[in-house]
């Protein structure tokens, strides 16, 4: 390990590090616009300029290997003014056009000038270079040249990462700007990450574009819902609303990205009206509404009456891979107390989906956060064999009663209508069930008991990925109506049932699961944070 | 005077394999596959040679760098990029004796073991690049290369790579970046060419004229070379000279030369009957020198760099009194920005920003603080960069100002 | 659908020849692009990015590095002058006022007729016989404009 001296305190670094890279494990951030974590190093944008001992000319932090000894110095006078030198060159042609700008308040440009510039701008404007705004470059990106200061990370994203090369530089001098290809659309699924990865606001979200400052957003770190990678990141809200998702680094799982499906997935949550009260079938066979109370006692009674007569075997339950661990955790402890042996999640009979790849670099096939998390719980048999074999036997009459979760996966794919027929089918084989949905849909006529639950971004809780990497989400957005968290149904049912029901929290039902499932014994809450933990 | 690279320039037909051969060409190359590769490069060590592109790195210490037995092949690439303003000295050796340049690399490659070469020339020079081409056909043809050099156990591929217009190509990275296939961007370094170049091969890149001098050096002896010139300046150069003087055109001289004496004797002097007012001695990046710094000054490495200049490439502009600085430095800087190659910010912004002041104060539209801003850019671009075509721009900036800042206030509209 | 002549085939396939690496061959196989077509447009960069297996993408950054590939059409003779120190200092300037009034266009524009086009360049290491220009493969050197109009005249017969 060598150690060497950075403004004055001795620090380590590993091995085969560079200066911006040793000083950012020890939470010195060394300004700059082309390094990036997870892109090769490329050292064109000159703002990382650093001193060290010995070289006689100021030395790129990015590209500089630490040596044993060195003798770094990044706030001095000298490293200060070569700073404000390559940050007053980069605004001498930039447009300054911030009022405008959707990239304000997360601008690298502003950040640095409010740190080392707060210079006069010596430029008339009639003298700036002149280059090409507002061009769409398909679906989820626009780019703005005058913007942009060439530090080349999305080009780099599309060599290094996507490997697909789509955006190039163009021309020579202070005549270079990025682009496709006549103006192509970035036909790519991830072009999302270059608009994260633009210190400035020359590529700008096309779905986020003016849709609110970024000043005004709160952040809630989360775990993406879109497929079972589970990525981790950061959902921007206001009010009620979800803005925007981003990537947080997490270099055990999506170093720095996320694929644009997932990046937009949130935007299903708002497509469709919600349930918000529990809805109970009467005796003329339509569904009426009932506080939480009525519908607890009343499902409870029903399933131990079926129980009774028809035997333990007769109750399914079918969950969803899209809840989160808390939640399958309470369901299946409150259909265990019930005697219950029938469980299953699979809507899809191709099961072998469940762990493969859709790509080399995130996506899975599996839409869903939380199937391994299912598996790890006991929820696959292969007595039930998948919603298939449930219908088959609800239509058999083996099956008579069916407690289930159904989400509608965040990301479409095109087998979605099928498998909601499915759940659809089941219901209607079934003599008596309860379905814990978010959305509203026709379909859930069906149903003898509908009970609204909160959605993804909704409660807190923990989603086990492809891996079995166990990450808690947090809760962003208050549930609408009367819908609640799914553990906190099961709660509500192991107390309607006499059993012993004490959690208040997702953490509480959280601990009890990491005390009573060996899978996820020993692990705590705060493991599950970046970058999670995975369990055997 | 001694005259090694341009001994027999004037020959008739000395381009041709055979006229070349009859005075004596080829014989060094027969020498050296005789010797040790080791000690060729020891010879030229002992030369003391340094390149002659502009950077005047010792060329035997340069090929010392080459790692041996990597398991990868070692390149040898000729930079016969000659872009820099005022510099025309390898196209005449080029056109006119190409078969020394080829004799030349041919020696390099065999001490460094590389079997393949490129001779990269600027796309202007296609009608030179024809004449190369004929010459390693007559090279290939007499079995000068290919399979067999000269009967020897050595293989060797010449081809020639032409360039499509880009001044920073004969930057030796940028040079290996455009020979690659990419934009001419200059490579951060550490690693150096010698270990990481041409397919992350170890490579030499030698400018045409060190190639053109290790024939001479191989045949007569690195004593016989380092007895000619200065104590750290060995050997001969050539200058090109142009701009103000009654005979513009290539010289050579034994380094150590008195600059007035080759600005009155070789270069004719200035014409007209106006006297001197400046000189760039050795290309349009090296500071200028004022008609009052020339007197003592020699044309070596040293004494130029003592004066505050350098000897860069040997292209040598002459300005008469009626010369304009404003409007000199204003072309200089269109230059630097025209070819700054954008991939790092002082460079790409900075020259642009310069040339763009200049423009305005050569219009009488600029004011009495471009010019400190002038300084001001310079500071800020110099030695912050990836390679040194940002100084390149900085030194005249620097120089012109600083040494006739008269010139630029008076053209300010508000003095 | 462009593609290359014959001859041109056969060039490529030589230029391959010549380096252990295909991509080293992009810009003598895009200056040979240029010969076949006239200039790199946007149909020659992707018809070569095809033929090399890269991204068209690619293909055009490299080609807008370089300045004597041309990104829009020129004339059948394009010239290039030097307008740097040497040739400036020796009267450049009247050459250049020269081949506009012959020409009746303005710089990278292609006249009438599609033969002739200009433009102003950096140093083209004719320092010592300046003022000159470049047309195609050949070089023009000691220029006055009395020898520009020859020039001019000289080649819009040819």
């Amino acid at each position: 390990m060598p150690k060497f001296t950075l403004n004055g305190q001795e620090v380590e670094a590993k091995p085969g590090q560079t200066i911006i890279q040793a000083a950012a494990d020890h939470g010195m951030e060394i300004p700059h616009y082309c390094y990036h974590p997870d892109l090769p190093i490329d050292g064109n944008c000159r703002m990382c300029l650093v001193e060290v001992e010995k070289m006689p000319k100021l030395t790129p932090a990015c590209t500089t290997l630490v040596n044993d000894g060195m003798v770094v110095r990044s706030e001095n006078e000298r490293v200060k003014e070569a700073v404000r030198g390559v940050l007053e060159f980069l605004l001498i042609n930039h447009p300054v056009d911030c009022p405008v700008c959707d990239q304000a308040g997360e601008c690298r440009l502003q950040d640095y000038y409010m740190v080392y510039g707060l210079h006069t701008s010596e430029i008339p404007l009639g003298m700036k270079v002149r280059k090409r705004k507002v061009i769409d470059l398909g679906p989820m990106v626009v780019l703005d040249q005058e913007r942009c200061v060439l530090c080349s990370r999305c080009i780099r994203f599309f060599e290094y990462v996507t490997e697909t090369g789509e955006m190039q530089f163009f021309g020579r001098g202070d005549h270079v700007a990025i682009g496709t290809f006549e103006d192509r659309p970035l036909d790519n699924p991830y072009s999302g990450n270059v608009v994260d990865i633009c210190p400035v606001g020359a590529l700008t979200s096309r779905d986020f574009r003016f849709k609110c400052r970024v000043w005004f957003l709160h952040a809630t770190d989360s775990v993406c819902g879109g497929c079972s990678t589970g990525c981790t990141v950061r959902i921007d809200h206001r009010d009620g609303t979800i803005f925007r998702l981003l990537p947080r680094r997490n270099v055990e799982v999506n170093r720095s990205w996320l694929c644009d499906e997932g990046r937009l997935s949130f935007h299903k949550l708002s497509d469709g009206e919600r349930i918000t009260r529990p809805l109970v079938k009467g005796r003329d066979g339509v569904q009426a509404p009932v506080t939480w109370e009525e519908a607890a006692r009343s499902i409870d009674s029903r399933l131990k009456e079926i129980r009774d007569t028809n035997g333990a075997a007769s109750i399914l339950g079918f969950a969803s891979p899209s809840a989160t661990n808390e939640a399958l955790f309470l369901f299946k402890r409150y259909l265990d107390g019930l005697g219950a042996t029938q469980f299953d999640f699979r809507l899809d009979s191709e099961d072998k989906k469940l762990a493969d790849e859709e790509d080399q670099i995130l996506r899975h096939f599996d839409k869903h956060p939380n199937s391994m998390g299912a598996i790890k719980l006991g929820l696959m048999s292969e007595q039930v064999g998948g919603i298939e074999g449930a219908i088959n036997a609800a239509r058999a009459g083996r099956l008579k009663a069916g407690v289930v979760i159904y989400f509608k996966p965040l990301v479409e794919r095109p087998g979605d209508a099928e498998a909601e027929g499915r759940v659809l089918a089941l219901l209607d084989e079934l003599e008596y069930s309860v379905l814990l949905t978010s959305h509203k849909a026709d379909w859930q006529d069906s149903a003898s008991v509908v009970l609204p639950v909160a959605a993804w971004s909704e409660e807190e809780g923990t989603y086990t990925n492809f891996e079995g990497r166990v990450q808690l989400a947090g809760k962003a957005i208050e549930v609408e109506g009367n819908a609640l968290p799914v553990w906190e149904v099961f709660a509500m049912l192991l107390h309607a049932s006499g059993a012993e029901s004490p959690w208040m929290s997702a953490e509480d039902v959280f601990a009890t699961m990491a005390d009573s499932v060996s899978v996820f014994s020993g692990i705590t809450l705060d493991q599950t944070r970046l970058p999670g933990v995975v369990v055997g | 005077m001694t005259r090694i690279l341009l001994a027999n320039i004037d020959k008739p037909e000395q381009a041709s394999i055979v006229k070349y051969r009859e005075r004596g060409g080829y014989k060094a190359l027969e020498k050296a596959l005789a010797m040790d590769q080791a000690a060729v490069i020891e010879e030229v060590k002992a030369s003391g040679l340094r390149g002659r592109g502009g950077a005047g790195f010792p060329t035997g210490m340069k090929w010392s760098f080459v790692p041996r037995n990597t398991g990868k092949p070692t390149y040898l690439l000729c930079n016969a990029d000659e872009s820099e303003p005022g510099t025309f000295k390898d196209r005449i050796l080029m056109e006119r004796d190409p078969h020394m340049m080829i004799e030349g690399m041919a020696i390099a490659s065999y001490a460094l073991n590389c079997h393949l070469a490129y001779i990269y020339i600027r796309g202007e020079y296609e009608f030179v690049a024809n004449m190369v081409q004929k010459a390693l056909d007559e090279a290939y043809e007499a079995k000068m290369l290919g399979p067999s050099v000269m009967g020897k156990d050595f293989a060797l591929d010449i081809f020639v790579h032409l360039g499509q217009g880009a001044y920073i190509c004969g930057e030796e990275t940028s040079l290996i970046e455009s020979l690659e296939g990419d934009r001419g961007y200059p490579r951060i370094k550490p690693p150096f060419p010698a270990t990481h170049g041409f397919l992350a091969s170890p490579t030499v890149v030698n400018n045409v004229e060190t190639l053109c001098a290790l024939p001479w050096i191989i045949q007569n002896g690195a004593a016989a070379y380092a007895a000619i010139g200065t104590e750290k300046s060995k050997g001969t150069k050539l200058f090109s000279v142009s701009g103000h003087v009654s005979k513009p055109g290539v010289y050579e001289v034994d380094l150590g030369y008195p600059l007035v004496d080759f600005i009155n004797n070789e270069a004719g002097g200035v014409p007209n009957g106006r006297k001197l007012k400046a000189v760039i001695p050795g290309g349009s990046s090296v500071p200028v020198m004022t008609a009052a710094e020339c007197p003592g000054v020699l044309l070596d490495y040293e004494s130029l760099l003592k004066a505050g200049s350098m000897l860069g490439s040997g292209g040598m502009i002459v300005l008469d009194e009626t010369t304009s600085m404003p409007e000199t430095l204003s072309v200089i800087a269109d230059f630097y920005a025209h070819e700054s190659c954008g991939q790092c910010t002082p460079c790409r912004e900075g020259t642009g920003w310069a040339a763009k002041i200049l423009k305005n104060i050569v219009a009488g539209k600029g004011k009495r603080s471009d010019v400190d801003l002038l300084l001001k850019i310079a500071d800020m671009m110099e030695g912050k960069t990836i390679c040194p075509l940002a100084d390149a721009d900085v030194m005249p900036i620097r120089s012109f100002v600083t040494k006739f800042r008269s010139e630029f206030e008076a053209l300010c509209g508000d003095n | 659908m462009i593609e290359f002549s014959e001859e041109g085939k056969r060039r490529y396939q030589t230029i391959l020849s010549h380096y252990p690496d295909k991509r080293a061959a992009l810009l003598p196989v895009l200056t040979l692009a240029q010969r076949e077509f006239g200039w790199i447009s946007q149909e020659v960069a992707e018809y070569i990015g095809k033929l090399m297996s890269y991204p068209p993408s690619d293909v055009l950054s490299v080609a807008t590095f370089y300045t004597m590939l041309h990104k829009k059409p020129a004339g059948k003779h394009h010239i290039d002058i030097c307008k740097n120190v040497s040739c400036w200092l020796m009267g450049v300037y009247p050459c250049i006022d020269e081949i506009k009034r012959q020409l009746g266009v303005e710089k990278r524009e292609v006249t009438a007729d599609g033969k002739f086009s200009w433009d102003v360049t950096e140093c083209l290491g004719s320092c010592g016989t300046a003022p000159a220009m470049q047309v195609g493969d050949r070089y023009y050197e000691n220029l006055t404009p009395a020898r520009v109009a020859e020039i001019i005249e000289k080649l819009r017969n040819d």
